[in-house]
């Protein structure tokens, strides 16, 4: 028996009068705890505040966020604990399905309009089914392997009732702990007893961690044909693709995926991304246009997909005289005025912002308008603090670069080499941006030193591996990678020998010379982990 | 632009459903409001009973509404189909709850019979849709109970019968034309057969296909419809 009178419930409903009827069930089930919140918005906060045992979230919350966008924040944030029920409340189980990720999904869907006896019967299946699985989803939790597949044998003979989700859970654990031929066995023999979306997405996947590019592609495209409707098969399939160097089939993949889904902000950019790739201009401005327009109540929104989108009308507008020229620039000047208002807080965009428009004003020759940007965009270059991101390096610099700021030019893609030396497509590019062929002959050098110092270390030969460290650094002195592994050597020979205290304070200097690093920035989990690890070591031989 | 015109009607279609179905969830919490004002002494037989059919009627419309959305979906390739793992008990009995007004309202028994612990492999929302219909009919159709019974070997096979007078003939011989079978004076639309038809067919597996059929007697001597899912 579940004791309802122990739960915490959130009704999130935008419909007042179906938010007090559900609430009057509740009570009936002896439920007195019961918070009521009519946006997505004010769920988020609502769950910021209060742990939930149960929630029940209308899909279609009028035009702010959806069900699934919540959903998504929530999980993503970690809003919500573990075993929190989460229960989609929908007019149309199909239409909400298709719309969201199949990682993001809800423990149940409950089809408006329901009564009470059916609320409560899929309310306890829900916390049953949780319950149950809870030993082994903890273990994947904690990325313990080996006793999940094991609980999930054990789990699967108590309650055979969860047969398939033990399974599934079983496929999830050995593919987390690597044991691919294991893990492609047993979806092999779930697969002689029935075709699913879940076995294709499982094979699929696989022969992706074994690097068998082709096969995989196969899978997903008898996914996509099998499964027209389940739409992440698409998404896999135009990654494989992506990775095939098949950039067109896969955008088109994609462009059947947002023709079922236009929701997700991350498929729009993916989308986007191809279409530039591809020099379709059309469709990169029509993808990041979408993403402009969902990402306008998500919290995964970003700069990104708004200088895209000006990025993609300047080109448009380069190529094609006959379209609604007035119109495209007022979107694009609107839209910028967007972005000085919603990403104040970031130097780095404005730079960003600044040099793309005066790189639009360029396209449409309006010279007053270029000065003014260039002179903002040195402004703001100053300011700046953190490290450009890769990608943003080369766009900026190409900008710059047409505008006849060759000396703005050279310094971005200075700081950007330094810090992206051991990314080859990057070299590439930059390479054709940049006239000082030191610079990237510099990079190289820097490169082999580390790719030899990693060796090393690799080897546990520490000591030369620092050796190599010290000699990549002195040509690359603000170079993160570098600086984390020189770091990450000398804790690993303080670790192994306990001979040099020196080694602490050389690794604890190195850190802190790290200040750029935005918390965005993917190695900031490394860089925060081996400052903890540092301190640690530092307390005990004080 | 024919796609676009597809599109736009697609959207709205889908939301009129969708408004329509609201309607139809606030009329029926507001008479259940209704009923909680009045107090119990003054509530008939005959008041829980004509209560029952409102709730009946208008699950009756809200199923047709999105038996008439699918169907015009699957015509569009723009219906889901996600097939998956669920335990049959549970998702039966979940079927029998959705009717439990009218079945209370009708003094209806209705018996479940399914092992608990097997699952099957289907779409849980579309055949969800094609149960509530059927089980629906068979309320209004039966005497005094109806049962809902499977099994599963290689394949799913659902039956629901009942103890009512049985399907005419001419409508046993249809088997698989239902189409065909809408006839105004009896009331039939041929609409609930020839969703479940198209929903069993969309039920694959290696070379076979899903399928329906209508029989009468068995045990209860009424109505038999039968699913069958590979």
């Amino acid at each position: 028996m579940i004791k309802y009178s122990e739960k915490k419930v959130l009704i999130v409903e935008d419909f007042t009068e179906f938010a007090r009827a559900v609430g009057t069930m509740l009570r009936n089930m002896e439920i007195t705890f019961c918070d009521t919140v009519t946006s997505g918005e004010a769920a988020i906060q609502a769950c910021r505040e209060k742990k939930y045992d149960i929630i029940l979230s209308d899909y279609n919350l009028g035009s702010q966020k959806d069900g699934q966008q919540v959903l998504e924040e929530l999980i993503s944030f970690k809003l919500i604990k573990p075993s929190c029920v989460f229960i989609m409340l929908t007019a149309e189980k199909a239409a909400a399905m298709v719309m969201g990720a199949l990682e993001y999904q809800p423990d149940s869907y409950l089809t408006k309009p329901f009564n009470s006896q059916t609320l409560k019967l899929r309310m306890d299946r829900a916390i049953e089914k949780k319950q149950t699985l809870k030993p082994i989803t903890d273990k994947i939790r904690h990325a313990k392997w080996h006793d999940a597949y094991q609980l999930c044998d054990k789990i699967m003979e108590q309650s055979p009732k969860y047969r398939s989700s033990c399974l599934q859970l079983k496929f999830d654990a050995l593919k987390g702990a690597k044991q691919f031929d294991k893990a492609f066995k047993l979806v092999s023999e779930i697969a002689n007893e029935r075709i699913t979306p879940w076995v294709l997405k499982c094979m699929g996947s696989l022969h992706y961690e074994n690097k068998e590019l082709e096969k995989s592609e196969r899978v997903f495209i008898e996914m996509t044909e099998t499964f027209p409707m389940v739409i992440e098969g698409y998404d896999w399939l135009a990654k494989i693709q992506r990775l095939l160097e098949k950039p067109v089939d896969a955008q088109k993949t994609l462009q059947r995926a947002v023709e079922r889904s236009p929701k997700p902000l991350k498929r729009q950019k993916h989308l986007g991304q191809l279409a530039e790739q591809n020099n379709d201009f059309d469709t990169m401005t029509h993808a990041y246009r979408q993403a402009v327009k969902y990402g306008q109540h998500s919290a995964f929104s970003g700069a990104e997909e708004y200088v895209k989108l000006v990025k993609s009308i300047g080109k448009v507008l380069q190529q094609n005289t006959t379209e609604d020229r007035k119109k495209l620039i007022s979107e694009a000047k609107s839209l910028f005025l967007q972005i000085e208002h919603k990403f104040k807080q970031e130097p780095c965009t404005q730079f960003r912002a600044a040099v793309a428009h005066a790189d639009f004003s360029y396209i449409i020759k309006d010279q007053k308008s270029i000065d003014k940007y260039i002179k903002n965009a040195s402004a703001f270059f100053d300011k700046i603090e953190e490290h450009i991101g890769v990608n943003e390096s080369i766009e900026i610099a190409q900008s710059l670069k047409n505008l006849g700021l060759n000396q703005l030019a050279e310094c971005v893609i200075e700081e950007a080499v330094e810090q992206y030396f051991d990314d080859p497509q990057f070299i590439k590019k930059a390479s054709k941006i940049t006239s000082n062929k030191h610079l990237i002959s510099n990079a190289k050098k820097a490169n082999t030193l580390n790719n030899k110092a990693v060796k090393y270390f690799k080897h546990s030969d520490y000591s030369s591996a620092i050796d190599f460290f010290i000699e990549a650094s002195e040509i690359a002195p603000n170079n993160v990678n570098i600086a984390l592994n020189h770091a990450q050597a000398l804790l690993k020979r303080f670790q192994l020998k306990k001979e040099y205290p020196q080694d602490l304070y050389d690794s604890e200097n190195i850190l802190a010379e790290i200040t750029r690093l935005p918390l965005t920035d993917p190695r900031y989990q490394r860089y925060s982990e081996l400052l903890r690890l540092n301190q640690l070591m530092l307390q005990k031989i004080e | 632009m024919q796609k676009n015109t597809d599109d736009v009607f697609n959207m709205i279609l889908a939301s009129t459903v969708h408004d329509m179905k609201n309607s139809l969830g606030m009329l029926g919490e507001s008479l259940k409001s209704i009923f909680e004002r009045i107090e119990v002494s003054a509530i008939d037989k005959k008041a829980t009973e004509l209560f029952g059919i409102v709730q009946y009627e208008t699950s009756r419309v809200n199923n047709s509404l999105m038996q008439l959305l699918a169907l015009y979906k699957l015509e569009n390739e723009q219906l889901p189909f996600n097939p998956s793992y669920y335990n049959l008990y549970d998702f039966l009995h979940e079927q029998k709850l959705l009717h439990l007004p009218l079945l209370d309202a009708k003094k209806i028994q209705c018996e479940i019979i399914v092992d608990e612990d097997i699952e099957g492999v289907f779409d849980e929302s579309l055949l969800g849709t094609v149960l509530e219909n059927i089980i629906g009919n068979a309320i209004r159709y039966t005497r005094t109970k109806i049962s809902v019974s499977c099994t599963h070997s290689d394949h799913i096979e659902i039956e629901i019968a009942d103890d009512g007078f049985g399907y005419p003939e001419e409508m046993i011989k249809l088997a698989g034309d239902y189409i065909h079978g809408i006839n105004q004076s009896t009331g039939s639309t041929g609409l609930g057969l020839f969703f479940a038809h198209k929903i069993a067919e969309m039920h694959k597996h290696k070379e076979k296909v899903g399928n329906i059929k209508l029989a009468n007697g068995g045990s209860l001597g009424g109505g038999r419809f039968i699913i069958q899912l590979p």
